[in-house]
């Protein structure tokens, strides 16, 4: 009877911690995007296939479908980017994306890779002293290598603040 | 160079403007006198269809930023047109126009031939058209008089001639019958010779060949004719003056209707404080029927008496217990359940019936024709002859002279058709007049007084009242004249020998001597300033005049004031008398609570509410606030329950919302609990009203809410039964927001289609939006609710060369997945969107195939909750709701448009926070006051709901 070597132990726990890591890391890439508003940039961070949907918890809970930003692929996602960079409208103002509290599950015999996270959205307007929690809310995300790189194929993101304070002009 | 077929010359009027699509090139093209001239069809500065620009000496001015084209040679005329415009040649084939795109334009056309529209003017008999009291009377004077021709009578209405005094009396009591008013008997008809032609019209006269046509083609040949045509009731020239209900008095027949109306009534409202309108009140009164005389100018008959004799009329009908409300113009009558409404500027007041006495309007179009002198009466002299040989008129439609005064009045009086009958009637026969004309003499019996009146009294008149009280029997007023001091006329208050006394007074030719007479003087401005004092009273710092806030602008509808979006007041007088009020609230779909005990919670205004599905199947509606101590017991947003029940004392409520249990409700030990006498049933949630409409619950705290149908009204339920057309809704998620901003600015927005190109540049730069896109902003009678609808330009989905065509607008600017925006026809409309706005408190959306309800829900003047459920229909496949998602994008506070609808609320209540007194502007489209507009640059829906609103919350 022979034991697992302990490199061998040593090696799966580097897997899953290198692993946990590179995805906190695209998540802090993925947050600065949004925080620099390079929304084109933030819209390259998903596969061709990327699904993205912004949806209440109270829909998701319910297992109804409807989200607030609803796109089902990469095309759909840089149309969102576009448009809004070139056409909308809304006043200025500064978001600061906090993602944490990641767990990462296993990874499928496709390569998929699914994880969560928590995240929070703070937004400031040029004319009030406070931030706001704009969102609060979990990243339902399924993660695939292209090039040996991780993008998104699928995240949903479900906010808890069921009430948005008015608009929501900007990705999560 | 290639001719292309642009359009049709016939579809451009003179002076205007189209756009057309020249082999993918935009062109506008114009009409300058019938000279056609073609231009491309974009400004050169900004993206806009110069098509939809103002044309005005041969220049265009672009509708975005009002630069100026020459037309003719593109030329560039003003800021902040850099560049000029190309222009194309054109040539006229038929009705074809065709342009060369390759050739310019700039070259002289032939002016169409100015066609300028020519105007088009057109005694031994004796007729009579009119067959009322005044022909009676010229009848029986023209036989006295010895006149032995033919007579025919000629009379519009069945009935014999009667007299009319006993309609607003006796009729009214249901006591008069029309043998007794009857002026013209049958045995008179025969003993007088007068042939008949009763229920007819006369339709003509020609006064050369002196012939009168009837309407049924009999020709009436005349020595003589008189015209005694009388008038015909004026009717309010206000909306909903049509409605059932509103009643007018002229014949036997309108009597009739009001005697019926008076008998089931319990309040009517009188509009006019003339006589016939107080005779009106006084029916009421006695009929033990409340009465609200609505009287326009601030007295009552002020055009007709000196105003202490019209206070003097008004304090009578006051001390009887009529509410008589002065400045007080209606605006409207309006449908409230089974009552009207009567509205004006200050409130709307329920009534059962809306009697209608605001004079008459003489009928005088037949003599008019006939080339008599018409000057808001038909002009006669003494003897009732008109301008045209050969024809007299008399009675309510002729305007005759005063004796010695050179005025000239037109007298709606038993007396004065009876003398001026009997005058023409002679003067026909060929007789003398019969002496001077008598004095005018008029009576009316109103509140249990018979008061008469003598004389020709003036408006500016000086009235000296003897007797110690205003308005008793017994009391004369006596009138002079401001500048020769002489009497005018007499009033006395039951006392008919002051009248006969009056006849030889007014014959005198001097001053009246007020002197020696016992009588007052009364004062001319004596008006109540009761309303003033009030105010004073209520405000320590009289110059701060806090009501003054409250005053809409002067300019009227142009002009919203910002308190109407601000104020805390107005905000809570809003769910009072609106969403608490007479309407119809959006709560849920039906989809959301399909099976018994379903819930879900929900709000009327801002009052939280509980929709919920009893066993029965019956949806209900209830307060979401115990009966106990107020908790708002449902906390789930939606769920599936038994009963329930409030957590803080255990109270608990069936299904629809009644009171089942009260724990220890006897006490413990036989100590304490509820009174005795307590019964649950006293004691349930509030329940509202309930109606559901294809699937929409809405819900009201009125309890006699005309139906659901009704309340839309036909063109808006049209639109309503577009979107919910029978298939079964599907619920497919929900968003909520809040919004920094008021209410009613949601409303505005999509009563505004203004903005809707100019905000939304999304629309314009990916091709939603198309040149020549069919477009209406509806707007319901009332005003309240509206729809604004566009079609795509041929009803189906946008043409994909079209779209190129959008595109080329703007270099580069594409959409990678533009099928989002596809519009799938599935529906039975014209229209590919609508956007409905349910007054208060709901939107429903039909952006192509993207659908949902939103739900407003204020929270303060300066915020409100807009709860979003989106909704397919049972039957979608599933990329059908693929789609029905992806096009969601566009809406919501996410959407490609709903966030920037939002953001723009939110700009407008920011831009009314810190400055005082300001107003907004909405002056767009000024031909249309209020209502429904063709035009996309209007604002006349807005109008329209602040014309409702204004009613609604009496401002």
């Amino acid at each position: 009877m022979t034991r697992p070597s302990p490199a061998a132990v040593a090696d799966i726990r580097l897997e899953t911690l290198l692993l946990q890591h590179e995805i906190t890391t695209f998540n802090n890439v993925y947050a600065a995007a949004l925080d620099d508003q390079r929304l084109m940039d933030w819209a390259e961070m998903f596969t061709d296939d990327g699904f993205y949907v912004i949806l209440s918890r109270e829909n998701f809970d319910r297992d109804l479908p409807v989200g607030l930003i609803y796109c089902e692929n990469k095309g759909m996602i840089r149309d969102r980017a576009f448009a809004l960079k070139e056409t909308a409208m809304f006043a200025p103002r500064y978001l600061r994306h906090m993602v944490s509290n990641l767990t990462v599950g296993e990874e499928a015999a496709d390569g998929t890779i699914s994880a969560r996270a928590n995240y929070v959205v703070f937004q400031v307007l040029y004319d009030r002293p406070d931030a706001t929690i704009h969102q609060v809310g979990t990243y339902h995300d399924k993660f695939r290598r292209v090039n040996g790189t991780l993008k998104l194929a699928e995240r949903r993101c479900v906010y808890d603040n069921l009430l948005v304070a008015n608009a929501l002009c900007l990705p999560v | 160079m290639t001719w292309q077929r642009a359009a049709s010359l016939s579809s451009i009027r003179d002076g205007g403007a189209i756009g057309g699509d020249v082999g993918g090139t935009p062109v506008a093209l114009y009409n300058l006198g019938g000279a056609i001239y073609a231009t491309h069809g974009i400004c050169t500065h900004a993206l806009a269809l110069l098509s939809e620009g103002w044309v005005e000496d041969g220049k265009i001015e672009c509708p975005l930023h009002q630069g100026r084209f020459d037309i003719r040679t593109g030329k560039a005329l003003c800021a902040p047109l850099t560049q000029d415009l190309r222009t194309y040649a054109v040539k006229l084939e038929g009705d074809d126009i065709f342009v060369d795109l390759d050739q310019s334009g700039a070259r002289p056309a032939d002016s169409a031939a100015d066609k300028r529209p020519t105007d088009a003017c057109a005694a031994t008999a004796a007729v009579i058209v009119g067959a009322g009291q005044a022909a009676a009377a010229a009848i029986r004077a023209m036989r006295n008089a010895g006149f032995n021709g033919t007579i025919d009578l000629v009379g519009d209405e069945p009935h014999l001639p009667y007299e009319r005094p006993p309609l607003s009396k006796d009729m009214l009591f249901g006591s008069g019958d029309l043998a007794a008013c009857t002026r013209l008997s049958q045995a008179d008809v025969e003993s007088l010779g007068v042939r008949l032609h009763l229920g007819q019209q006369a339709i003509a006269v020609d006064p050369t060949e002196k012939q009168v046509t009837l309407g049924n083609g009999t020709g009436l040949p005349y020595g003589a004719l008189l015209i005694a045509t009388g008038g015909r009731a004026r009717h309010l020239a206000i909306p909903g003056s049509e409605r059932a209900g509103v009643l007018h008095l002229r014949t036997v027949e309108d009597a009739a209707a009001i005697e019926k109306a008076l008998a089931a009534a319990t309040h009517v409202a009188v509009v006019g404080g003339g006589f016939i309108g107080l005779e009106l009140a006084s029916a009421a009164i006695k009929r033990g029927v409340a009465a609200t005389v609505l009287e326009r100018e601030p007295e009552i008959m002020m055009r007709l008496l000196p105003a202490p004799l019209g206070c003097a009329f008004r304090r009578l009908a006051e001390t009887h217990g009529v509410d008589v409300r002065r400045n007080a113009e209606v605006r409207e009558i309006t449908q409230r359940g089974a009552r009207l409404g009567i509205v004006t500027e200050r409130d709307t007041i329920e009534v059962d019936a809306v009697l209608v006495g605001i004079g008459l309007e003489p009928h005088v179009d037949l003599a008019a024709a006939a080339g008599c002198k018409v000057l808001g009466g038909i002009d006669v002299d003494a003897e009732g002859h008109t301008s045209v040989p050969g024809i007299w008129a008399a009675g309510d439609c002729a305007l005759h002279p005063i004796a010695n005064s050179g005025r000239r009045v037109r007298l709606e009086s038993w007396h004065n058709a009876e003398e001026q009958g009997a005058a023409a009637g002679r003067s026909i026969a060929g007789a003398a007049p019969e002496g001077p004309a008598k004095k005018p003499w008029f009576w009316t019996d109103q509140f249990g007084l018979n008061i008469q009146m003598i004389g020709s009294i003036g408006p500016k008149d000086i009235v000296a009242r003897e007797g110690g009280a205003d308005a008793v029997a017994g009391t004369i007023y006596r009138t002079i004249d401001r500048d020769s001091g002489k009497l005018t006329g007499v009033v006395a208050f039951s006392l008919p020998e002051a009248i006969r006394q009056a006849r030889t007074d007014l014959q005198a030719t001097t001053p009246f001597d007020l002197d020696t007479s016992t009588a007052v003087v009364l004062a001319d401005d004596e008006t109540e300033s009761t309303d003033a004092s009030l105010e004073a009273a209520m405000n320590a710092h009289p110059s701060l005049a806090l009501t003054k806030r409250y005053l809409w602008p002067e300019e009227g509808l142009t002009r919203i004031p910002d308190w109407v979006y601000t104020d805390e007041t107005i905000y809570q007088r809003e769910i009072e008398k609106i969403f608490h009020g007479r309407t119809w609230n959006y709560v849920a779909l039906e989809c959301e609570i399909p099976n018994p005990g379903d819930y879900i919670r929900s709000n009327v205004g801002p009052t939280p509410v509980v929709v919920s599905r009893a066993e029965d199947g019956s949806i209900n509606v209830f307060e979401n606030r115990c009966a106990h101590r107020a908790a708002e017991f449902c906390r789930e947003l939606s769920g599936n329950a038994k009963e329930f029940v409030c957590p803080y004392h255990q109270w608990s409520y069936d299904l629809k919302g009644s009171l089942a249990g009260v724990p220890f409700r006897r006490g413990v030990n036989g100590k304490g609990g509820m009174p005795a006498d307590f019964k649950n049933a006293d004691h349930g949630l509030r329940k509202l009203n309930v109606t559901a409409h294809r699937g929409v619950v809405f819900a009201s705290y009125c309890n006699d809410m005309e139906s659901f149908p009704d309340y839309l009204g036909p063109e808006v339920l049209r639109e309503f039964e577009a979107t919910f057309d029978g298939r079964k809704p599907v619920l497919l998620g929900h968003y909520r927001h809040t919004l920094p901003g008021n209410w009613k600015l949601y409303h505005e927005n999509l009563k505004d289609p203004y903005h809707a190109t100019l905000l939304h540049t999304f629309l314009v730069t990916f091709g939603l939006l198309v040149a020549g896109n069919r477009s209406l902003m509806l707007a319901d009678p009332t005003g309240r609710h509206g729809v604004m609808a566009s079609a795509k330009s041929d009803g189906k989905a946008v043409a994909s060369d079209t779209k190129k065509e959008m595109r080329a607008y703007r270099e580069g600017m594409t959409l990678e997945e533009p099928r989002f925006m596809d519009f799938i026809d599935e529906f039975d409309s014209p229209w590919s969107v609508t956007m409905a706005t349910i007054w208060p408190n709901l939107i429903i959306q039909r952006e192509m195939n993207t659908l949902g309800v939103r739900h407003i829900v204020p929270t303060s003047p300066n915020e409100f909750i807009m709860k979003w459920t989106m909704f397919g229909f049972e039957g979608d496949s599933e990329e059908m709701t693929r789609h029905r998602l992806r096009q969601g994008n566009l809406m919501g506070p996410a959407g490609f448009l709903g966030l920037e609808d939002n953001e723009a609320i939110k700009f407008v209540q920011d831009g009314m926070q810190h400055v005082p007194n300001g107003e907004h502007l909405v002056k767009l489209d000024p031909e249309i006051e209020a209502g429904t507009a063709e035009s996309l640059i209007s604002e006349a829906a807005i109008r329209a709901m602040y014309k409702h609103w204004r009613q609604e919350m009496g401002l």
